[in-house]
């Protein structure tokens, strides 16, 4: 077994006693694997992502990260393996200049000036951002904000991605720019979406959520193409599936 | 323009301000504060009378306007809501001391006139210096500097946060007032009723804010200890600007005593 997975055993999580929004969740996910979280408002996506990264560590079962069990103690090293892109850019952005922002985390793991700067430039490198590198924040369009969002976990050199709605607010083109950085990337990604059409080209697995459940966990063609499937479970197919299957 | 809308744009103009590439935001943090420090010092030691030398004091924040390239009446604009404030500390002085100190026509001028614009002046530069000191300086390397004062990591950090965290209450309040606005035509402000819930959904929208924010922090290494860029030793320069201000400030200085 390669050493960048997770695996998730028998989770379930609650934020109010007695109500459950994830329920016994299971699975693996390995290297260089991209999957897709799918599933209707409140299924227990963005609650899955942020189990992950120990945002909540009140749940009962299992979950491992490079074998290190999510849990309080390890989540400096546990969070240092994982970047995880928000779902409003707003939220992840909190330093003056794009810079300073994509250097917080370098800088937090105690890397020298010279490392930071290097893995500054090679996280605007691989995102296109070169033009935005000392602008202010607040500056920043939509689409700018959100690419700086994933430099700025980039930084970190993860191995593994965890994105909340990347896809939210984007026009077309800076949508088809994510797609296009997304499809780029060797990490293993998790990406939690409504937008299934990005689904569909960026992820070769999907699972879909419903009511805290996993409903189905396979490969994103059959998953995304099964119209019953979808609409059973408050979703439709990705638009350019539409005019094919109807 | 709202009002809150402008608060946020005038934050943010200071802090591009204070990230230009100019040669005075590029003078080590800590040289600058201890110049700002000193001056301030010098400014607020001069003597109640002694009003002209307070005038040529102004020499200093003359300067950095000049050499900085900064906007006097722009500095003025931001400091509308302080400038008063100071100026009115000395108000009542010209009700205390009635001392005759000369005679201007007919017109006779008191020591508690005199003392009331020191004391206006003395607050007026204050104010200057402390501006030229934020506008040319970023608040990273205002709270590099004092760390290397050995002011306490989690005293540094507050004022840090505080600031940052002063724009994200500023546009929850806007977006909170904008949502009301647009559903009360017609009326001026925010009719008292409200209030209360407004605030407390300023609260708890901050706060929810704020708590994901910090989230975002964590996930990425923050443990309670920011670490700043431009951890750059004192330079030639540093010195060198150090020295000259000393010098101008103190034979200034001496020159009134004498």
């Amino acid at each position: 077994m390669s050493h960048i997975h997770i695996d998730v055993e028998e989770v379930s999580f609650s934020y109010e006693l007695g109500q459950e929004v994830l329920k016994n969740i299971s699975f693996h996910a390995s290297e260089n694997e991209s999957i897709g979280l799918i599933g209707a408002n409140g299924a227990g996506k963005s609650s899955l992502l942020k189990l992950l990264v120990g945002l909540g560590t009140n749940y009962t079962g299992s979950i491992r990260v490079e074998e290190m069990p999510v849990k309080k103690d390890m989540l400096p090293k546990i969070r240092e393996k994982i970047g995880y892109v928000f779902q409003d850019s707003d939220n992840q952005l909190f330093m003056s200049n794009v810079y300073d922002d994509i250097a917080f985390a370098p800088r937090n793991y105690g890397f020298s000036e010279e490392e930071t700067e290097r893995r500054v430039e090679n996280a605007i490198n691989m995102v296109k951002i070169q033009h935005l590198k000392d602008k202010q924040i607040y500056k920043l369009s939509g689409g700018e904000k959100k690419m700086v969002s994933i430099a700025t976990i980039l930084g970190m050199l993860p191995d593994i991605i965890l994105m909340d709605e990347p896809s939210i607010a984007l026009d077309p083109k800076n949508r088809r720019n994510l797609i296009h950085i997304l499809n780029g990337f060797s990490h293993l990604k998790i990406i939690a979406s409504h937008d299934l059409d990005m689904i569909l080209e960026t992820c070769t697995r999907t699972i879909l959520l419903s009511d805290g459940k996993i409903v189905q966990d396979g490969s994103t063609k059959e998953i995304l193409t099964d119209k019953e499937l979808l609409e059973a479970n408050g979703l439709e197919l990705p638009y350019c599936m539409q005019s094919i299957i109807n | 323009m709202s009002k809150m809308t402008g608060a946020i744009y005038e934050i943010h103009q200071i802090d591009e301000i204070a990230q230009r590439k100019n040669w005075i935001n590029d003078i080590h943090p800590l040289i600058k504060l201890i110049v700002t420090i000193g001056y301030i010092l010098c400014v607020v030691s001069f003597h109640k009378y002694d009003l002209t030398g307070l005038i040529i004091m102004a020499v200093y924040p003359a300067s950095l306007f000049i050499l900085g390239d900064l906007s006097f009446l722009g500095s003025i604009r931001k400091l509308r809501i302080v400038l008063p404030l100071v100026c009115a500390v000395g108000i009542w002085n010209p009700f205390f001391d009635k001392q005759p100190m000369m005679l201007l026509g007919a017109f006779t001028i008191t020591g508690g006139m005199i003392s009331m614009v020191t004391l206006m002046l003395k607050g007026i530069l204050s104010v200057l210096a402390s501006y030229l000191f934020i506008a040319t300086t970023t608040i990273e390397k205002i709270c590099y500097a004092l760390k290397l004062l050995h002011v306490p990591t989690i005293l540094v950090t507050q004022i840090l946060l505080t600031y940052r965290y002063i724009s994200i209450l500023l546009s929850e309040a806007n977006r909170i007032m904008t949502a009301y606005l647009l559903r009360a035509p017609g009326q001026k402000g925010i009719h008292f009723k409200v209030w209360g819930s407004l605030a407390g959904q300023l609260l708890l929208g901050s706060m929810d804010r704020a708590s994901r924010v910090y989230e975002s922090m964590s996930l990425r290494g923050y443990n309670g200890t920011f670490y700043f860029r431009g951890k750059k030793a004192i330079g030639k320069n540093d010195i060198f600007y150090l020295l000259i201000w000393i010098l101008i400030i103190g034979v200034l200085r001496m020159e009134v005593l004498l």
